[in-house]
């Protein structure tokens, strides 16, 4: 964009760029330099001896591999239904659905809260799993079914006129074609359950159930509020994400990306 | 970006087309749109129903019988100071992070077009931050900006030791220090999406401009920052949208405090609700922050539609 031929601009230009991207990186470093304060490698060593330390990674897991299956199984079906099949008042469906895009999630705690507890769900992975999935599905259906709506008509037609029924045409055409979008919804449904802090919060309340977003609150009480134990800790649950990222790092910015406008 | 808010208004728009005579040959659709439906519409309009009942009920949460009182925890909310102060510190956060995510965004996506040295290495810098769970990051910004912690070395370091105060201690600078949490957090994002928006503008017009004698500043200004407007509206949609939302980074850091300074409507209701067991009166300012919601989701829908009908 910018033309810089000089050598002094373009040092200027480079010499910009890393003064803004400094303030970016200043947190990152903060954070792997605290976890090394006082006992440098043994912060480490103690917050990996802690026993269950491993579950909240692997209950995050857990927890978000329900939510992406539970949200592409309804989407891929529901953005089908509403992009090829003939539906009444198909709109005022989907309307119903895009009025909860913008639903901030703490609007469904008090009502969530009872019912689990009635029902005999709290503390449970599908108290968290089914109203995550809930507030993903929305937006998830809107983007695919857009998608789907510019796979052309006759290609669905051809199929239906060879006798194919429409699960078949879901399961030979949509499934395949969809394979971009739905790279997306993964991604994006992916870090949204993930980082997700306040459905676990208060629906896994026993300390086998929850996720890494309340590491740093079970070390505060671990270490009577050792810093750099708590530092070492948000280290180690920071990894598994830089890491996917780095490995996936168009599908992550392209998924992100269409699942921002939330 | 662009496309997406498009793509919201052909998809909701496509009803008015005239039906063709193919529609007829096709299958019913209701069953395969059902189980979306009863997830999130069942399961989101049950919870709001279920909290506007309970906004007329003055209950602790645990009581068998809550009394009705009608509408009064409505009007206690509109003579509630701090319901006040915190849709005034949703405002200003909004246009605050809006407002400085948007520049930096833009110059760094300028400047990541230019040819520049290890451009893959700032990208990633800047980005990282957008896929990290705010819970996590949040002991480490509490180390950070405390009276002993990083900030306060830095600066007293380079110079500007004057500066060094307790950041999140004090009622004038908390609000501020989460501002600049949420801008490190999304600023990666806004660069993502600007930088895909610039790769859509036609050289063809940026060099007819340096014909012409404009420089460097004047294309960004007169030519780049124009053909952005719709990334710009979308992302300012995102932003108070997730202004709305704020819950984690507020909480984590500051607690909602010192004195209300940091407190959001979602960290007001959480303590309203969890802490103090005013349940009807958490669950009346929640149908409120659910109005002001819709009523952005609404705005999101008739400005994606006028847009496309201006092309």
């Amino acid at each position: 964009m910018f033309e810089v031929r000089s050598w002094w601009s373009k040092g200027l230009l480079q010499l910009v760029a890393t003064l803004l991207v400094l303030p970016y990186l200043f947190p990152l470093i903060a954070m792997v330099q605290g976890s090394f304060a006082g006992d440098g490698w043994g912060n480490y060593r103690d917050v990996l001896q802690v026993p269950g330390f491993f579950r909240f990674f692997l209950n995050s897991a857990i927890i978000s591999a329900g939510v992406i299956v539970l949200v592409y199984a309804v989407t891929m079906l529901a953005a089908y239904g509403f992009a090829k099949l003939h539906i009444r008042f198909r709109e005022v469906y989907f309307w119903m659905l895009l009025a909860c895009l913008t639903l901030p999630e703490v609007v469904l705690l008090t009502p969530l809260f009872t019912t689990t507890q009635a029902v005999g769900l709290s503390n449970t992975y599908w108290a968290v799993i089914l109203p995550l999935a809930a507030l993903q599905v929305p937006f998830a259906v809107l983007l695919t079914r857009n998608f789907i709506n510019g796979l052309p008509d006759e290609m669905f037609e051809a199929a239906r006129v060879d006798g194919a029924t429409s699960m078949r045409g879901f399961l030979y055409l949509v499934i395949p074609l969809t394979r971009p979008i739905a790279a997306a919804v993964l991604i994006f449904t992916l870090i949204g359950a993930w980082n997700d802090y306040l459905m676990p919060l208060v629906f896994l309340q026993s300390q086998e159930m929850q996720t890494i977003t309340l590491v740093p609150q079970f070390f505060v009480g671990e270490f009577s509020n050792d810093q750099t134990k708590i530092l070492a800790s948000a280290v180690l649950t920071a990894i598994p994400e830089i890491v996917a990222y780095l490995c996936l790092q168009g599908m992550f910015e392209r998924g992100l990306s269409a699942g921002a406008i939330k | 970006m662009t496309v997406t808010t498009q793509r919201v208004d052909s998809a909701v728009g496509s009803s008015s087309r005239p039906r063709r005579h193919r529609r007829r040959i096709q299958a019913p659709g209701l069953p395969w749109i059902l189980p979306a439906l009863v997830l999130s519409a069942g399961l989101i309009y049950y919870c709001i129903g279920y909290t506007g009942f309970l906004s007329t009920l003055n209950w602790d949460g645990a009581s068998p019988d809550p009394e009705s009182i009608g509408l009064k925890n409505y009007t206690n909310l509109v003579n509630d100071p701090v319901f006040w102060k915190a849709i005034w510190h949703t405002v200003s956060f909004f246009i605050v992070t809006f407002v400085l995510q948007t520049a930096i965004g833009v110059v760094f996506a300028v400047i990541m077009h230019s040819r520049i040295r290890l451009a893959v290495v700032y990208k990633v810098i800047i980005f990282v931050p957008v896929v990290l769970a705010p819970a996590i990051m949040a002991p480490v910004f509490r180390q950070i900006f405390a009276a002993d912690g990083q900030l306060n070395w830095v600066l007293g370091h380079i110079g500007l030791g004057f500066l060094e105060q307790p950041w999140i201690g004090q009622d004038s600078t908390a609000l501020p220090v989460i501002m600049a949490i949420t801008i490190w957090q999304w600023t990666g994002l806004t660069f993502v999406l600007y930088y895909a928006a610039m790769s859509q503008i036609d050289p063809s017009l940026l060099e007819a401009a340096r014909i012409d004698g404009a420089g460097n500043i004047r294309t960004l200004t007169a030519i780049i920052w124009p053909s952005l407007r719709g990334t710009t509206l979308a992302l300012g949609i995102l932003s108070a949208i997730g202004a709305l939302k704020t819950f984690d980074v507020p909480w984590l850091v500051t607690i909602a405090g010192p004195n209300n300074s940091t407190q959001f409507l979602g960290t007001y209701i959480y303590q309203m609700t969890i802490q103090l067991a005013h349940v009807g009166y958490g669950a009346a300012l929640s149908i409120v922050l659910l109005v002001i919601a819709l009523a952005m989701a609404i705005v999101l829908q008739v400005t994606g539609r006028e847009r496309t009908g201006g092309r």
